[in-house]
């Protein structure tokens, strides 16, 4: 079992260090592009066969580790492989869908030039490497090293189209802004090991340390799954091709937030007031990006937000104190949203743009595509039956256990929202009046829709795997009928029904609420970045800026011109003239003189 | 001090020191004030007979004629320096057209 986790983490990183290193390889794209995608499905095999042995045959976690940075006679900082139902369940996942996106790259990337594609296919297999890392992490700090690194895979691959500014500045953006939160993170897992001496996440420190650490893992929680008000990059990173929204943006790397706080709840247990600031939060952005999506006319836009709304969802479930929801939601969301992008992609690649109107009608031109993405929608939107249905069913349970009903009850709403802009982008984009540039579009080659149709698959069926994702706690989960499923489910429907009415036959013309739209598409919460940073950051820096430059540099500078002036100084002493040097023993001379005549 | 009768008449042993002390300081004056190599060198000579004016004086008013030895030696030095001395500033004049010290200053810091 070690042996096959490994060479589900290792097989990325010799792939990605032989497109790194052999430049001949590398710059011949589509040979680089099968190679990495062949690896990607093979570790996906093998994370397959851990995850069935763990989950079904039940087989014991095994952790493996080498210690290094050794103090005191003992590692303190492990680097190994941890492989118990949660790491081997969300490895396999991982894998799944990063072998799917890259398959479909295959065919959405053709285009590009070889020497792009080559980078492309690099990266990727990095950021496998990198969310394994991540994922199979026995302590803390391995943690955080995958971290940062799928941060680095995300910033390449935003930044990937770098001609583009726009591209460059969203990469740019999505740096700083997880790199501001990773500094919560980096602080947390110092303050516990200064609390507590270990990097391990199974030992809750005691005291105030007990709210300190969780509540600054929390900031980089915050970051890397775009909660409010830290979600600001994900929208932009939108910038990025299509399969790296799937695969990055929507499925793994910003689910890894969710997945930290599912590892390390031991420590979030500890704090309570935490984990109702959680459910509190995670509703909020949850709702927030919810109605940011209804006017939004980028269909990728859309989907960025709808992400950070299901990522509001995860959040606010684990801060029902029941691990099993929010990580059930990730499995499926994982699923569903990365058919969605795919879908999306697809329906780019059609029409070369990402405007829903220029769409229009796609799906006469594109009937598989379409039927694709119109099953991630129903997932998505939460109708009974699709994966999306149970596991936000199972959320919304786990929040009225805990008592916490404003959270529940926002949402409730949010899951109506969810459904309305769904039904929007399908009803405009797919079946509305043919958009300008549809009019030449033609369905996607099968090496693109071959992996839809396996998420698709996935997304029709995956909630059926809640009981066997519920064997990683060693749990059993029964679906079951309750009044909060039900109201949900009926919230969803009406928003499905709103939105084939209000888009789909065009008759209802009434309550546009222009001004709100106008408020939601001019960016509050970036604006509010802006300011801060220009009003609260930027004097700051000024400020020790300017410290620095005339105080220490000043310091400096004085001490070397002193030093100069002395040294001018001593300088005219020489004049060269010998006469000048015998005068100067003469007046010695008579100073010995006078002092032996004086003094002695 | 010994004193012998044939010493009585002249000046005393004080007055030969204070007349070697005054060519001395003459000489440290020519050296350090002239401008002239040449200048300079006899003005070095001067302070190199008063040392000689010291031994003899000495050497007369201790009754050893060891003193008077080493004038000789002395006066014959310094001949052979002031032959080195001359042959250097020669060869400065060839190389500098001029022997004004105040020019020759090539170890300015």
């Amino acid at each position: 079992m070690l042996i096959l986790a490994l060479t589900s983490l290792l097989a990325p990183l010799l792939c990605f260090a032989l497109l790194a290193v052999v430049e001949p390889l590398r710059r011949r794209g589509r040979l680089a592009g099968r190679l990495s995608a062949l690896v990607a499905v093979s570790s996906f095999a093998a994370a397959a066969r851990v995850a069935w042995m763990v989950l079904v045959d039940g087989a014991d976690p095994v952790t493996w580790t080498v210690h290094w940075l050794v103090h005191e006679g003992q590692g303190f900082a492990p680097v190994g492989i941890h492989i118990d139902g949660i790491s081997a369940s969300m490895l396999a996942v991982v894998t799944l869908v990063a072998a799917c996106v890259q398959v479909y790259s295959l065919g959405y990337m053709a285009d590009e030039p070889p020497a792009a594609q080559g980078r492309y296919f690099a990266w990727h297999s990095l950021f496998i490497v990198a969310m394994g890392l991540l994922v199979l992490a026995p302590d803390l700090l391995q943690l955080f090293l995958g971290w940062e690194l799928v941060g680095l895979c995300s910033y390449l691959l935003i930044g990937f189209y770098w001609r583009k500014p726009s591209a460059g500045k969203a990469a740019v953006k999505a740096f700083w802004v997880t790199k501001f939160a990773d500094m919560g993170l980096l602080l947390g897992i110092i303050a516990l090991f200064g609390a507590t001496g270990t990097m391990s996440w199974e030992h809750p420190p005691a005291g105030i340390w007990a709210l300190v650490v969780p509540a600054l893992l929390f900031v980089g929680v915050m970051g890397k799954s775009a909660q409010v008000p830290l979600h600001i990059w994900l929208p932009d990173a939108m910038e990025g091709p299509t399969p790296v929204s799937a695969l990055l943006h929507a499925a793994t790397m910003v689910a890894a937030g969710v997945f930290l706080v599912v590892r390390a709840y031991p420590l979030f247990e500890a704090a309570p007031a935490m984990l109702t600031f959680m459910a509190w939060l995670g509703a909020i952005t949850a709702l927030v990006a919810a109605v940011t999506a209804v006017v939004q006319d980028d269909i990728k836009k859309v989907l960025a937000y709808s992400t950070c709304s299901q990522l509001g969802y995860m959040v606010a479930a684990l801060g029902s104190g029941h691990l099993m929801g929010g990580y059930f939601h990730l499995t499926t969301h994982a699923f569903f949203k990365a058919l969605l992008f795919l879908g999306a992609g697809a329906a780019i690649h059609a029409v070369h743009s990402n405007s829903i109107f220029d769409m229009g009608g796609l799906w006469r031109k594109t009937p598989v595509g379409a039927a694709l993405f119109i099953v991630g929608a129903l997932a998505l939107a939460g109708v009974p039956g699709f994966a999306g249905f149970f596991s936000k069913d199972l959320i919304l349970e786990e929040l009225l256990h805990a008592g916490h009903l404003g959270p529940l009850l926002l949402l409730v709403v949010s899951a109506g929202l969810t459904a309305f802009y769904m039904t929007r982008v399908v009803a405009i984009a797919f079946f509305g009046e043919p958009g300008a540039r549809a009019a030449h579009a033609h369905e996607a080659p099968w090496i693109m829709l071959a992996p839809m149709a396996l998420l698709g698959m996935l997304a029709l069926v995956g909630g059926f795997g809640g009981g066997l994702l519920a064997e990683a706690w060693g749990q059993e989960y029964h679906f079951a009928v309750t009044p909060v499923g039900v109201v949900t489910t009926l919230f969803g429907l009406a928003g499905i029904g709103v939105g084939v009415v209000r888009y789909g036959t065009r008759t209802w013309t009434g309550l546009t609420l222009d001004g709100l739209r106008g408020f939601i598409l001019s960016g509050p919460v970036d604006r509010f970045w802006d300011s801060a940073w220009r009003r609260g950051l930027l004097p700051v820096a000024r400020m020790v800026g300017w410290f620095d430059r005339y105080v220490v540099d000043g310091l400096m500078n004085l001490v070397a011109v002193a030093v100069l002036k002395l040294g001018a100084g001593v300088r005219r002493l020489q004049t060269g003239r010998a006469q000048d040097y015998v005068f100067a023993v003469v007046v010695g001379a008579l100073l010995f003189l006078a002092y032996g005549v004086v003094g002695g | 001090m010994t004193t012998t009768a044939g010493l009585a008449a002249g000046p005393g042993l004080h007055a030969w020191l204070l007349l070697a002390a005054v060519l001395f300081c003459i000489g440290i004056y020519g050296v350090l004030s002239r401008r002239n190599l040449v200048a300079i060198l006899c003005s070095v000579e001067l302070m190199a007979n008063a040392v000689n004016i010291n031994l003899v004086a000495f050497s007369r008013f201790h009754g050893d004629l060891l003193g008077q030895a080493f004038a000789l030696f002395s006066v014959a030095l310094t001949v052979a320096e002031v032959g080195i001395g001359l042959a250097i500033v020669i060869l400065v004049y060839r190389a500098r057209k001029g022997i004004d010290v105040d020019e020759l200053d090539l170890l300015r810091g």
